[in-house]
């Protein structure tokens, strides 16, 4: 390999190779996307593909969750570690938070090796959400989880085919342990297929090239992605710069908030990360392994540098990070880490917190984070067990120079929203409101986007988990800017049994005949709500993203509405906002 | 002087115009500026060039017009005022649109912004009804409180209504019954239907669709109005008069009228349409259609003479559910441009230099090397002929671009030229495999359609490195949408979406489930003066695995006969298999939605074959240029196509110029010209 690297590729071939691989991951990506069995994969699209090196090191990923850049080297690297016979035909399952790099259980990757002429190659891959891996509760992520043993089945590197033909004894344990056997297995033999089919087209890349000149620009794709990423550090200005967060609470000790802090010291071409400050490891599953927390900065690094560039291992080579063992962000095992995303959102909002004066053009206040609901029992329609899997999203920050999107996933998280049509007519579920909520968005010059508001009425006796954040802790506005609104969810609501539960919280029993209302939390706002333009404010009232009492509150805008529209009264405004 | 055929293409710079002679079967074209102000002008101004030349108005019998009028003030924003009417309580399907962001950079861009509402918060209304899974109504419409909230959308003189309720597509009345309040309430708006224009589960692609068809719908309304006044001013009666539709079929003026959205992605389908009409005459049945222009290129595939089909497309990021043809762009085109990082890494694309500057050899200013500058320097465009040598090509300026970019890599000018062209080509063969090996075809059994300014002279290599059975390049590439509009026939897409188990039902229950459907579609073809002999009924079924997100469409016959559920079952597992490379035979399979296409059949017009002329090949022959293949520089002789007879063979190295384009032949290769002058190009032994 050393001397691979060292011999000089042509220029032509290496973007050759380059988009090559790009077409190779898209290839992997669409028969993914299209044969996957799960709502998950099919509709929320929460998976990804990838091509490794024989080191486990990322060349190529398709992104659509930025932080499998992380869990893939480390999944093969359970491989490789695990194996010494790996040989053609071979597939592996893998879904070990700590033996490999899943955030989480229900994160199963499938990894083949790719073989060229009788020598190991490179590998292909792919990591996708399982609607249900077993343990306490439907969808396998119990907020009060105090082990990964109490987070489902947990496969470390297994060799699920040999000679292409099916370990059967895998599956039927996988299939044993799910409430879900029948998608999971299907999902995973999409996973398979997408597998295969990068393994063959990498090895007729490898076979048009030459061995050599390939496993050269392979290496070469790397070091690129290390060297654009040092380029552009190394313009930033030297200095220390220091942010934290905080986790509502680890789901077991309630009210408890968890920091995550980072100091970041940045010198020339180099910059490192420093969690020493965050909290110790959670008893509840808020932690998040080693491999998520460089994912994670990575994913940072290339928003504030070039979201366009293109993405490989050599982005998490570019710096180096400290994360104390035993900590949140390096837990030991068995510590639980089910409910990752929280987590994983404060990081990335810490991060961008801390390099916002680096960068002040990018800078951002902070977003709605993520959020997933679950319901399962068994369904009236088919009598099957079901799981209903639903992720979302809420306000986006605002921007130096833009306002917040409402509605939409955040920061790494990118999932779709489930069709109503599609839930309604596989669960006995109804969806009552679905629409945004006014003044959630946090004030500012630049107002943040909005929450979403969604009310479920449950049709059949079901079990409820929810994995949300910041229904305790408001995203944080940037540069003065006001705080975004807070999440909730609350069952039966606007009755006398209304009962609010916590940011997450696992097995809530819902019986037929509840009723659930979801509120998404608002994006932070930029710069004070006494700069916003009182037009830009009317346009709000109009389009009803604020209120009249919100204007007058967060804006100083005291507006009339004359008509069917709001009009802005500007000396009264003038007035209220004198002083501010 | 007989009957004719004409068809339009209206481009952003051209329109480009199709005659043909329907008793001699003479085809010419022509290009006239477009006249993006009112298009209709240089419309009237080609058909007055038929006129001038002694045809009478009336011997006019056919006229097909491709658009981007929808299109066009989609992208602009410049479509009328316009409201929506939501289901009670579900503003967010709008807002909240599919929620995530596109893959890949955009996921990492904090700037991104997703696409404006067409219809504003404050333009849209609740209407108090509801409908559930099964089609039952759980909540009548409250039709005093949706007159209510119809007044502030009359105050805002909207002129447009959407309504797209939860469910719709299982029970109408609601939707129907909204729109005759909203015309009692707002006489003389444009109601749109999400029940009728696209009757399908997952309401916001429905919305979507829906929407962008109210925003749009009174324009091309007033726009096809305004044609037909034109054009019947002018004596132009006949009845068949179409508009190219993006499922690459026409449909009349007045269908074309109230189903806007419909026209929105047309702009490839008559390119699309002309090669599935190639495959009739070159009797090759499986085609890569490649259109290859300024800054991107168009791929679509053809098998067994049936283009294929899409049900979900976006422009500008902005969602629409309708059957379209499913076309692969890539940002690659002859304006693509090449650069050097600092860290020696040579990039080409996805940036273009656009119409200005230009490429570097245009002289208007450019200096970054462009593809079209590489394919100078290579000697593959010559500097005196581009544009049948209305305009001169600066080889030195085309020069130096390349050089600023091989001397940071050390490498010879040509050699980074070569190097250039290889990378576009293998992202433009990236995208032929998307849509054709990455869904089980061989390509070994295609040929490659050629067209667009740039097509033939990537075609050869692309073709070759894909292992393909050759190149076709055919008479007019340049106008070749406008030859796709000569030669359609009238297509009108319908669906209805009912969730159904197959095991539970039987062959009646499904042909039951389409009866509706044929007999609407016949009568809307009737009604448009078609013969009952001119309809054909063409029946699929959208299936999936249980439980699984992505439909596949199993074409059906016409009528099931017994054990017909069983064999489709099957059929259903070897597509999937094909297309996914694994099956699951003991899985439940279901029916998400029932499609039906009715076409009504215009006669075929008879291409022109041409007899020999006894030409000698070489009299063909221009010139002799320096071109580089393979690191190597050949003296090659330059055809001029014109010159070239039926039945010509030749080999390559060589180009062949013609007025609008130019066509390489790689070594190796061999030109045999047909008896309708297509340039057949074989690829030779190795």
């Amino acid at each position: 390999m050393a001397s691979a690297a060292k011999k000089t590729v042509d220029a032509v071939e290496l973007e050759i190779i380059r988009a090559s691989l790009d077409g190779i991951v898209q290839e992997m990506q669409n028969s993914l996307f299209r044969t996957g069995f799960s709502t998950i994969i099919r509709e929320s699209q929460d998976a990804s593909c990838a091509i490794m090196n024989p080191q486990g090191d990322v060349i190529a990923q398709h992104v659509v969750l930025p932080l499998h850049i992380g869990a893939f080297p480390a999944c093969c690297g359970a491989v490789i570690r695990s194996y010494d016979d790996i040989a053609e035909g071979d597939a592996f399952l893998i879904n070990h938070p700590y033996d490999g790099g899943s955030p989480h259980a229900p994160d199963m990757a499938v990894i083949t090796p790719v073989f060229f002429k009788g020598e190991l190659v490179g590998f292909t891959g792919s990591i996708a959400h399982k609607s249900d891996i077993g343990g306490p509760v439907p969808g396998s992520c119990s907020g009060q989880a105090k082990e990964t043993f109490n987070e489902g089945l947990h496969l470390p590197a297994v060799r699920y085919q040999h000679k292409f033909v099916e370990n059967k004894e895998i599956l039927r344990i996988v299939a044993a342990n799910s409430r879900t056997p029948e998608l999971v297995l299907g999902d995973i033999r999409g996973q398979l297929g997408s597998s295969r089919l990068g393994e063959q087209r990498l090895g007729e890349l490898i076979g048009k090239f030459g061995r050599d000149n390939a496993v050269a620009c392979f290496a070469r794709l790397i070091e690129l992605a290390e060297q654009r990423m040092r380029a552009a550090i190394a313009e930033w200005k030297d200095g220390r710069y220091e942010a934290e967060r905080f986790v509502d609470d680890d789901g077991v000790d309630a009210g408890k908030p968890v920091r995550i802090h980072v100091v970041v010291e940045k010198k020339g071409d180099q910059i490192r990360f420093d969690f020493s400050g965050s909290a110790d490891q959670t008893k509840g599953p808020a932690n998040i392994r080693p491999p998520t927390v460089r994912a994670a900065i990575g994913y940072v690094l290339v928003s504030l540098i070039d979201p366009n560039t293109f993405i490989n291992s050599g982005v998490l080579r570019a710096f180096d990070i400290n994360a104390r063992e035993g900590s949140v962000l390096n837990p030991r095992f068995p510590a639980p880490v089910n409910t990752y995303n929280p987590t994983v959102h404060a990081l990335v909002e810490a991060l961008y917190g801390a390099l916002t004066d680096i960068v002040p053009d990018m800078a951002r206040a902070d977003g709605c984070g993520s959020r997933s609901i679950i319901l399962g029992g068994r369904s009236t329609y088919t009598g099957k067990g079901y799981v209903q899997y639903e992720i979302l999203g809420g306000g986006g920050g605002a921007r130096a120079k833009k306002d917040g999107q409402s509605g939409t996933s955040v920061n790494q998280s990118n999932a779709k929203i489930a069709p109503i049509e599609i839930i309604e007519s596989e669960f006995p579920t109804r969806v009552l409101r679905f629409e945004l909520i006014p003044d959630s968005g946090g004030a500012g010059q630049y107002r943040g986007g909005l929450g979403i508001r969604r009310e479920y009425l449950n049709l059949e006796d079901a079990r409820f988990s929810i994995r949300s954040t910041k229904h305790v802790i408001a995203p944080e506005g940037a540069a003065h800017g006001g705080k975004g609104r807070t999440g909730d969810i609350i069952v039966n609501p606007d009755s006398d049994a209304a009962k609010q539960l916590p940011t997450r919280y696992a097995d809530y029993p819902l019986k037929g005949g509840d009723q659930f209302r979801l509120l998404t939390p608002g994006g932070g706002g930029y710069g004070k709500g006494f700069a916003r333009d009182p037009e830009l404010v009317a346009r709000d009232l109009n389009e009803g993203y604020v209120t009249p009492e919100g204007a007058l509150r967060d804006y100083g805008v005291v507006a009339a509405r004359q008509g069917d529209t709001f009009v802005v009264d500007a000396a009264a405004t003038a007035k209220t906002r004198a002083g501010h | 002087m007989g009957q004719y055929r004409v068809t339009v293409d209206t481009g952003g710079t051209f329109s480009d115009f199709v005659y043909v002679n329907e008793e001699t079967d003479e085809v010419s074209i022509a290009k006239i500026p477009s006249t993006p102000d009112d298009p209709s002008r240089a419309i009237l101004a080609g058909v007055q060039l038929l006129i001038d030349k002694g045809v009478m108005p009336d011997d006019i019998t056919y006229f097909c017009h491709g658009t981007t009028v929808g299109t066009n003030a989609l992208l602009e924003g410049k479509g009328v005022k316009t409201g929506l009417l939501v289901t009670k309580g579900f503003r967010g399907i709008y807002e909240v649109q599919e929620q995530s962001r596109p893959h890949g950079g955009v996921i990492f861009d904090i700037l991104y912004d997703r696409p404006s509402l067409l219809v504003p918060a404050s333009l849209t209304a609740e209407v108090p009804e509801r409908v559930s899974f099964e089609g039952k109504v759980l909540e009548e419409l409250d039709e005093k409180a949706l007159r209510a909230a119809l007044q502030p959308l009359k105050r805002a003189e909207v002129t447009s209504v959407a309504v797209s309720l939860l469910f719709s597509f299982l029970h109408p009345k609601h939707e129907q019954r909204v729109r005759e309040i909203v015309l009692e309430e707002m006489p003389g708006v444009e109601v749109s239907l999400s029940s009728e224009v696209v009757p399908q589960i997952r309401e916001y692609y429905r919305l979507s669709t829906t929407v962008i068809n109210a925003y749009l719908q009174p324009i091309l309304a007033r726009y096809i109005a305004n044609l037909e006044g034109r054009l019947t001013g002018a004596g132009v009666k006949t009845r068949q008069k179409y508009i190219m539709q993006s499922n690459g079929g026409m449909s009349t003026f007045a269908a074309t009228a109230k189903k806007a959205v419909a026209t929105v992605l047309s702009g490839p389908a008559g390119g699309i349409t002309a090669s599935v009409q190639a495959c009739r005459t070159t009797g090759l049945q499986n085609l890569i259609t490649f259109d290859m222009g300024g800054t991107s290129c168009d791929v679509a595939l053809i098998k067994d003479g049936e283009p294929s089909v899409s049900h979900r497309g976006k422009i500008d990021g902005r969602d629409i559910a309708l059957p379209m043809i499913d076309i692969n762009t890539v940002s690659a085109g002859g304006g693509t441009l090449a650069r050097v990082d600092r860290f020696g890494a040579l990039e080409v694309g996805p940036q273009s230099a656009g119409a200005v500057p230009g490429p570097a050899c245009y002289g208007r200013g450019g200096t970054q090397p462009t593809i079209t500058d590489c394919n100078l320097v290579l000697g593959y465009l010559g500097e005196d002929n581009f544009l049948g040598g209305k305009m001169k090509l600066d080889r030195k300026a085309a020069w130096a671009a390349v050089e600023s970019v091989a001397k940071p890599l050390g490498m010879d000018v040509q050699d980074a030229a070569e190097g250039i062209v290889r990378i576009i080509n293998v992202k433009m063969q990236e995208a032929v495999k998307a849509i054709s090996t990455m869904r089980g075809h061989d390509l070994r059994d295609f040929h490659l359609l050629a067209f667009g300014g740039a097509g033939p002279l990537h075609s050869g290599r692309i073709a070759a490195d894909l292992n393909m059975a050759g190149v076709i390049v055919p008479l007019f590439p340049g106008v070749y949408s406008a030859m796709g509009l000569v030669m359609s026939d009238v297509k009108h897409d319908y669906v209805r979406s009912r969730m159904t188990k197959v095991a539970s039902v039987d062959e009646a229950f499904v042909d039951a489930q389409f009866a509706d459907l044929v007999a609407h579609a016949r009568e809307e073809l009737k009604a448009e003066g078609f013969a009952e002999s001119a309809i054909e009924i063409e029946r699929s079924l959208d299936m999936r695995y249980a439980g699984q997100g992505y439909e596949i469409s199993v074409p059906l016959p016409d009528k099931l006969t017994a054990g017909a559920l069983a064999t489709l079952r099957k059929q259903f597992d070897e597509l999937h298999r094909s297309q996914f490379g694994h099956t699951a035979p003991h899985e439940p399979v279901e029916i998400v939605s029932y499609r039906l296409r009715g076409i009504g059949r215009v006669p075929p017009v008879k291409l022109p074959e041409f007899k020999p002329q006894g030409l000698k090949t070489p009299d063909a022959i221009r010139e002799h240029r320096d071109m580089r293949f393979d690191g190597k520089t050949l003296s090659c002789p330059v055809y001029q196509r014109e010159k070239l007879d039926i039945g010509a063979t030749f080999t390559g190295p060589c180009v062949i110029d013609q007025l609008d384009c130019t066509t390489v032949v790689f070594p190796g290769q061999s030109v045999l010209v047909d008896n309708h002058k297509n340039m057949i190009i074989t690829m030779g032994g190795a």
